[in-house]
């Protein structure tokens, strides 16, 4: 595959960097003005109080943890993906890696915040954390809550470190484009990156750990995630694959959101000569076995649920399968897999137009999915008498959707400073000519990129 | 120093600091001194009474140190107070030993509510406005005195009372006062009262009084809708009596039968319910007499109180017209049930080991409430005098009651007089003018009365209206005068209970606490009235704790060595054997004119084809007749049923429903030729298909901030027919129709998910 | 040391509510109104469960009072990051207000659904807060809350008998539902004193346990009702 020259490249992808037009303005405006109503909205239900929401007895998760649950998942895109790309060396991935990795920052930041927002006592949050309280008190380590405390942030340092390696090159590239205070700000930010044989040596092997490490990291994560549900006795939670379960969903929700991210950046930074259909071609087939692996878990849990025919199971399954909550099920479903299947195993299909289609599709879905597992069980937990029903609130919504915002903006501002395609992996990539690489010698395998 | 003086100091280094702090002298935080022994956070416990229904319970109250914000010759300020915090049932108590009902546990709430009247009131404005001033009880006292003059002066007649029922020393002192007053009788109205009972057993006993069921050493019970387990009579005690006939026998069970058209809370607990036609329980009691005079299985062969059975028409005929195939087309219950059914009440089916154990059979609530109710009663009093149950072990008996009119030496005092619906006739008549005065001790007539006896316009006669009661309600709010009595906690509580224990009682208990606001105890409000009156009543008492010391003290003491007047006070009453003196005569003056005219089958009121339903209000188990909506632990205390809470509702057979094209919580009119109500449907499997329930309590237009404007009251369709011979109202008499006018909105809220166990899902 | 447990007789309870109301009067738990109650936010330590069975005219009624079981394996303790849901020495399963954070997850462990959050700050319209009881502290916004076993009785129940140097007596320390049951269907005590009415009642062959193959081992035992 071809890409521009590597002045071409400089110019295109330090636009952004370099020059800021009202579009930008116009593009935060929206995504900034939903961050502020959520925080207003989340001060409001401190001052009110939780009740304010529509968490109730007996169901007493909603939308915030779906949410949580929702983003921890979307951040499996990047680190994942992209390490496994790195590791099986795939060429293509180049143009790639770095939108995928933003993504999990941000994704897990937005995550991150709703343990924390759906506390009875926010104020006391820090209660979770183990630090030497004056009185020697220490969390509960047999809570998963606690799991996630040590996960979550383990996940979210690998990726931060991730993600902020390859750009150290591309900041030195932004450093000596700039002027002024960003020149500052860009040199130290590149960390006095001079492209030493040494610093690239290093910067390789640290990439090379890092792909190694952030895997196990990234899946331990959603497994610990899905703990939260398994490790309690409640109908339909308490089940073994629960782990792999969530990881699959995480992974396939995470390409998903990659695609979309793609697609957007090509658009509005014109970044079509990098991001070609292929990229979003191989992507597409990745969403496709997802899916197909999603539908298997799906059915996995399905059928052995009902061949149980626990009476309390039971419940739960007929509420998801055929009674109240059927419609947002069957939803799930169709977004899940019927329109990735059918879109993305056709090639015709396989476009970015379809490749988007499917992924809107999927992110629906995938949001729906962890509603589906969590607010129907709680509803209808073994003594009838006290099943209830959940009805969502304002504050409840206007947050959700804040944090939508919350991405687009973290997102959009992130590749306002730095490169979002890494140019010199771009420039690397296509087998460049003589004068630019000199033969490897012994202590450098990959030589002294002259940029 | 001891702790008096500390206090002392401390109280006065406390008012210096707030007038140092604060301008306004009105709003000035005063520390009063306490003028009672007070150790801090030690728990104290005194016996009182539960005056929250007839039964008269006896309490136990936990008393502690607390600091009250109140008011003293209008100065706010903080009183450190020995309060109550907690009621617990007397343990020794005979009626309740130790258990309280949901409705005692919440009285307490009754002294703290936040809509109490604290100090006596005058009328300004328009009547029923319900806007009212402040007035010194000085004032308060003397304006009753000199419109009781007046009213005297102008005629006998010219003062009425309306007040509680019930044998007590306060109802006497009231009839003691109004008969040296030379006014007639106080008027006692209660909604769901027993008066068809009384009178039944006056004819069947020559006893006008509730029975007293032994249901712990029961064999058999066969309930004729009694709600005994949950509002009806002394719910306490015949739970504590049902645990027992249950569980408390080695080896032995007793069987429990409940037959009433719908499934009350009671119904809910028997091994068996019937549903039988509306009205016609009587009959099915006379089937099984029938059936029992046929075999001939009386079960301990005693011969049958003849005055019981001479009051049904041809007993002696062995009751020709109640063959079981007979009954089965009156009642509705098919001929073999009735067949089992008197099988098992004498026993004959049962183990030889409990034959010989007594079957009762108990009568109550909407049976006793058709136009035909006083010949149902009768009917289920023969049945119990055939099968021999009158008296013995397992059946029912009358507890000996004091006779509280003996025992203070006023001969003739005439305890009741008209009914209310005589004295609202009378109220809106040209002789009713002259009726210058009426008195209001802690009734609401105007709420719980149908609203064909115009109860509102006939007070509204009335010149003068003073009421003693502690809340705003739809009856004192028409009062032009309010002098708020002490709450139970705070003053002399005591009653005479009726029924529910085997000795005789009197519940009676000092003051728990110092009264939290500035009210007077009603008993010494009329004693000092009477006082002052132009020629004054010479009651042979100065306050009602001398009424009390002069009619108990005589009694045999409780605990040998000590003397009766202390043991009444640790103990919060008397119980024992009474003296043949003080021992309440059975009256039966007017049976012989009552058995005359009995009819024996139910009349309605509305065109059946028009009105398709039955409709069978019931007393709320959190409000009975609505008189404790105003309380906010029962207002969320889900009802047992339903699982409603803050809700009322009318409960239809689900197939009914279906056909009508209603679901759970659907706005729904129901009406009646006499009214209409809007309320929420409540789709109920215990309930007959061609009958409406509703429970009374809720629909208060004026009763606190709790209970206004929340719900509907099913009296306002009940239609004035009265139970024949008898004034009671028959409640359970009209017909209504239903109609659905939109979907759910939130008005029905119920605490359940789920309304049964196991789900049908089908796979 | 004692272990606590209840008994409760399901062929003596009439579904009469006394036990809910007086669970109200002695724990402090604050009424929450109409408006809250609609959205599911009642608090009922303990709750009268009625189940309808059959259909007219075959139709019964089964009452089941539901309080907390103060199960010995508890699955609301484990997860509860702060331990303010914790075990107690003797066999209570504790609820320490000051140390939730309301993650409301012990709720969602909970089988039996008898834990209760505060949405609100508790509020009584005074004078009503008179009724109070001193014993017994009130629970913030954002706390989890649920019976108790009275714990505030017990504790005085035992220091009472050690500095009287007495034998605590079964019988001598009631739980408010217990007491105020009229039926006595609620019957509280000491599992470890093999002769304590609830110890002979949890042998009855009418026993069981709410719920019993979730392996929770609750301390309630239910008997049956007889037919
Ligand atoms: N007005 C008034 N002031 C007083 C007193 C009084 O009677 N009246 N009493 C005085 C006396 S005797 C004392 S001992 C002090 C007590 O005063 P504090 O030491 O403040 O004790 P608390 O207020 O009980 O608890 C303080 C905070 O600790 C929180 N907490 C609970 N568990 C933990 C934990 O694991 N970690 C952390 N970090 N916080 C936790 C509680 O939620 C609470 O908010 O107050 C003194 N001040
Ligand atoms: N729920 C809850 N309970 C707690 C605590 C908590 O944070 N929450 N904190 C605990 C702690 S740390 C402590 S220290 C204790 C404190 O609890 P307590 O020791 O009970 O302290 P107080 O309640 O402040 O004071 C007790 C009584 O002493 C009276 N008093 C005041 N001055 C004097 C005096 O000079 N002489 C005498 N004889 N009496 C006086 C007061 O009026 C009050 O009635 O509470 C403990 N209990
Ligand atoms: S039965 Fe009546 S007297 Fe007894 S506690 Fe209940 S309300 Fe009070
Ligand atoms: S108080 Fe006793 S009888 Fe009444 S509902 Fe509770 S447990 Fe049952
Ligand atoms: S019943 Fe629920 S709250 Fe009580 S101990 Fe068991 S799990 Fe915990
Ligand atoms: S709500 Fe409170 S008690 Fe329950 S798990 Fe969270 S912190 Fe623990
Ligand atoms: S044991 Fe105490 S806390 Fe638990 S339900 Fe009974 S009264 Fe409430």
């Amino acid at each position: 595959m071809t890409h521009p020259a590597h002045q071409q490249i400089n110019r295109d992808l330090l636009r952004p960097l370099m020059q800021t037009s009202w579009r930008f303005y116009a593009l935060v405006a929206l995504p900034a003005a939903l961050v502020v109503a959520g925080l207003v909205s989340w001060f409001t239900q401190m001052f009110f109080g939780f009740g304010i929401s529509g968490i109730r007895w007996p169901i007493f998760w909603g939308f915030y943890v779906t949410n949580f649950v929702f983003w921890i998942g979307i951040s499996h895109a990047g680190t994942l993906i992209s390490a496994i790309l790195r590791l099986v060396n795939a060429g293509w991935r180049r143009p790639v890696t770095r939108c995928a990795e933003v993504i999990t920052v941000f994704a897990l930041m937005i995550g991150a915040m709703f343990p924390i927002i759906h506390l009875g006592r926010p104020w006391l949050a820090f209660w979770l954390f183990p630090y030497p309280s004056e009185r020697l008190i220490w969390p509960n380590f047999r809570s998963p809550l606690v799991w996630d405390f040590f996960a979550i942030n383990t996940y979210l340092t690998g990726s931060l470190l991730f993600l902020y390696l390859p750009i150290i090159p591309d900041f030195a590239v932004a450093r000596d484009h700039a002027t002024g205070l960003r020149r500052r700000i860009y040199a130290a930010l590149a960390l006095g990156w001079r492209g030493t044989p040494r610093q690239w040596h290093r910067l390789e092997t640290a990439m090379q750990i890092m792909a190694i490490a952030i895997i196990p990291v990234a899946v331990s994560v959603h497994t610990i995630v899905s703990f939260d549900f398994s490790m309690a006795p409640v109908p339909m939670w308490q089940t073994t694959i629960f782990g792999p379960y969530f990881v699959a969903g995480a992974i396939f929700s995470g390409i998903a959101a990659l695609l979309l991210a793609m697609a957007a950046l090509r658009k509005i930074l014109h970044l079509e000569a990098y991001l070609h259909p292929v990229h979003f071609e191989n992507l597409g087939k990745l969403l496709l076995v997802m899916a197909l692996l999603w539908g298997y878990f799906v059915f996995n849990e399905r059928l052995v649920t009902y061949y149980g025919n626990g009476p309390a199971e039971m419940a739960v399954f007929w509420r998801t399968q055929r009674e109240s909550f059927a419609p947002l099920y069957w939803t799930m479903v169709i977004c899940n897999f019927v329109l990735p299947l059918s879109l993305m195993g056709i090639k015709r299909f396989r476009t970015i137009t379809g490749c988007v289609i499917a992924s809107i599709g999927v992110v629906i879905g995938m949001w729906l999915e962890r509603f589906l597992i969590i607010v129907p069980a709680l509803g209808h937990k073994y003594l009838p008498y006290s099943y209830g029903i959940y009805r969502p609130q304002p504050v409840e919504i206007i947050i959700t959707a804040a944090t939508f915002g919350a991405m687009i903006l973290l997102y959009a501002l992130f590749s306002k400073l730095v490169p979002i395609i890494s140019m010199w992996e771009l420039k690397a990539g296509d087998h460049p000519p003589a004068d630019l690489i000199p033969p490897a010698t012994e202590e450098h395998p990959l030589g002294e990129l002259r940029l | 120093m001891d702790r008096r003086s500390f206090i002392k100091l401390t109280a006065v280094s406390g008012t210096t600091a707030a007038l140092a702090s604060c301008g306004d002298p009105d709003h000035q935080l005063i520390r009063f001194v306490p003028d009672e022994d007070i150790i801090p956070g030690q728990a104290v416990w005194k016996p009182s009474v539960c005056p929250l229904c007839p039964s008269g319970c006896g309490l136990t109250v936990r008393v502690m140190d607390a600091d009250a914000d109140v008011v003293r010759n209008g100065k706010a300020g903080l009183l450190h107070i020995l309060a109550a915090k907690k009621l617990e049932g007397n343990p020794n108590h005979p009626v309740n030993r130790g258990g309280l009902c949901a409705r005692g546990q919440a009285g307490i709430q009754v002294t703290y509510h936040p809509d109490r009247i604290t100090q006596p009131l005058k009328r300004k404005g328009n009547r029923g406005d319900g806007a009212y001033e402040a007035i010194t009880w000085e004032a308060a006292i003397a304006e009753v005195v000199s419109k009781l003059n007046e009213a005297r002066a102008a005629a006998p007649e010219a003062v009425a009372f309306v007040g509680r029922g019930g044998e007590s020393h306060r109802n006497t002192l009231i009839a003691a006062f109004l008969s040296r007053l030379g006014a007639p009788a106080p008027v006692t109205y209660e909604l769901f009262g027993d008066d068809v009972l009384r009178a039944a057993n006056g004819i069947s006993f020559g006893n006008e009084q509730l029975p007293t069921f032994d249901f712990a050493n029961s064999r058999y019970v066969l309930n004729f809708g009694a709600d005994v387990l949950g509002t009806w009579d002394a719910p306490v005690a015949h739970a504590r009596a049902y645990g027992e006939m249950r569980q408390g026998r080695v080896g032995v069970r007793g069987r429990f039968v409940q037959a009433e058209p719908r499934m009350s809370q009671t119904g809910a607990s028997a091994d068996e319910w019937v549903p039988v036609r509306p009205g016609t329980e009587g009959a099915l009691a006379l089937g099984l007499a029938h059936l029992i005079l046929k075999n001939g299985t009386n079960a301990n062969g005693t011969r049958p109180d003849p005055r019981a059975v001479s009051s049904i028409e041809g007993w002696s005929a062995g009751l020709p017209d109640y063959a079981p195939d007979a009954v089965e087309k009156i009642t509705g219950v098919s001929a073999s049930r009735i067949e089992r059914l008197a099988r098992e009440f004498t026993g004959e089916s049962a183990v030889p080991g409990m034959r010989a154990l007594a079957g009762v059979a108990v009568i109550g609530g909407a049976a006793l409430a058709h136009t035909n109710g006083l010949f149902n009663a009768l009917a289920v009093n023969a049945l119990n005098a055939l099968v021999g149950s009158v008296g013995s072990p397992g059946g029912l008996s009358f507890t000996p009651q004091f006779d509280v009119a003996a025992a203070a030496t006023l001969p003739g005092v005439a305890r009741q007089g008209r009914t209310l619906q005589q004295l609202a006739s009378f109220l809106l008549s040209e002789q009713g003018a002259d009726t210058r005065a009426l008195m209001l001790d802690g009734v609401n007539p105007v709420f719980t009365a149908p609203r064909a006896w115009k109860v509102r316009d006939a007070l509204n006669k009335v010149p003068f209206i003073v009421s003693f009661g502690s809340f705003l309600d739809e009856t004192s709010i028409l009062a032009d005068l309010i002098l708020p009595d002490h709450s139970f906690l705070e003053t002399w509580s005591e009653a005479v209970p009726e029924s529910g224990s085997a000795i005789a009682v009197v519940s009676a208990a000092p003051p728990v606490m110092k009264p939290l606001h500035e009210t007077r105890a009603t008993p010494d409000v009329l004693l000092e009235v009477g006082r002052a009156l132009e020629k004054p009543l010479e009651l042979p008492w100065q306050t009602f704790e001398e009424m009390l010391t002069a009619t108990l003290t005589p009694l045999p003491a409780m605990t040998d060595g000590s003397d009766t007047w202390t043991d009444v006070q640790e103990k919060g009453g008397w119980w024992g054997t009474l003296p043949a003196a003080v021992r309440l005569k059975p009256d039966t003056t007017n049976t012989v004119r009552l058995k005359a005219d009995t009819t024996s089958t139910p009349e309605f009121d509305g065109d059946a084809g028009q009105y398709p339903f039955h409709f069978l209000p019931y007393p709320s188990n959190q409000f009975l007749d609505g008189s404790l909506a105003h309380l906010p632990w029962l207002q969320e205390m889900p009802d047992p049923l339903t699982s409603a809470m803050w809700s009322s509702w009318v409960e239809i057979n689900p197939a009914t429903a279906a056909k009508l094209g209603i679901e759970q919580g659907d706005v729904v009119d129901v009406a009646s030729p006499h009214g209409t109500v809007q309320t929420a449907a409540y789709l109920s499997p215990g309930i007959a298909p061609d009958v409406l329930a509703m429970p009374a309590g809720q629909g208060h237009t004026t009763f606190t901030r709790y209970a206004s404007g929340r719900g509907a009251n099913p009296v306002d369709l009940l239609a004035p027919l009265t139970v024949s011979t008898t004034g009671a109202p028959a409640w359970a008499a009209t017909r209504v129709k239903i109609a659905r006018v939109g979907k759910a909105d939130g008005r029905l809220i119920l605490f359940a998910g789920g309304m049964r166990e196991h789900e049908e899902h089908g796979r | 040391m004692p272990n606590w447990g209840m008994a409760v007789d399901l062929d003596r309870c009439t579904g009469c509510g006394a036990c809910v109301t007086a669970c109200h009067a002695e724990n402090n738990i604050s009424t929450v109104g109409a408006e809250q109650a609609s959205r599911g936010r009642a608090k009922h330590w303990i709750r009268v469960e009625r189940y309808w069975e059959g259909d007219f005219p075959d139709v019964s009624l089964k009452f089941r009072p539901v309080l907390c079981q103060q199960c010995d394996n508890a699955p609301c303790e484990p997860v509860c990051p702060t331990y303010a849901s914790h075990h107690t020495q003797d066999g209570l399963n504790a609820q320490v207000y000051n140390r939730c954070i309301g993650t409301r997850y012990c709720a969602n462990a909970c089988p039996y659904n008898v834990r209760f959050f505060d949405f609100f700050n508790p509020s009584w319209d005074k004078p009503l807060h008179l009724q109070l009881n001193p014993d017994v502290s009130l629970r913030e916004v954002g706390v989890m809350e649920k019976c108790t076993f009275c714990v505030q009785r017990i504790k005085a129940a035992t220091i009472e008998a050690k500095a009287t140097e007495q034998e605590l007596k079964d019988g001598d320390l009631q739980t408010a539902c217990a007491q105020a049951c009229p039926s006595r269907a609620l019957v509280f005590g000491d599992l470890n004193d093999p002769e304590s009415d609830v110890s002979r009642l949890s042998r009855s062959p009418r026993g069981s346990k709410l719920l019993e193959d979730l392996g929770t081992k609750p301390k309630v035992t239910y008997l049956s009702k007889q037919a």
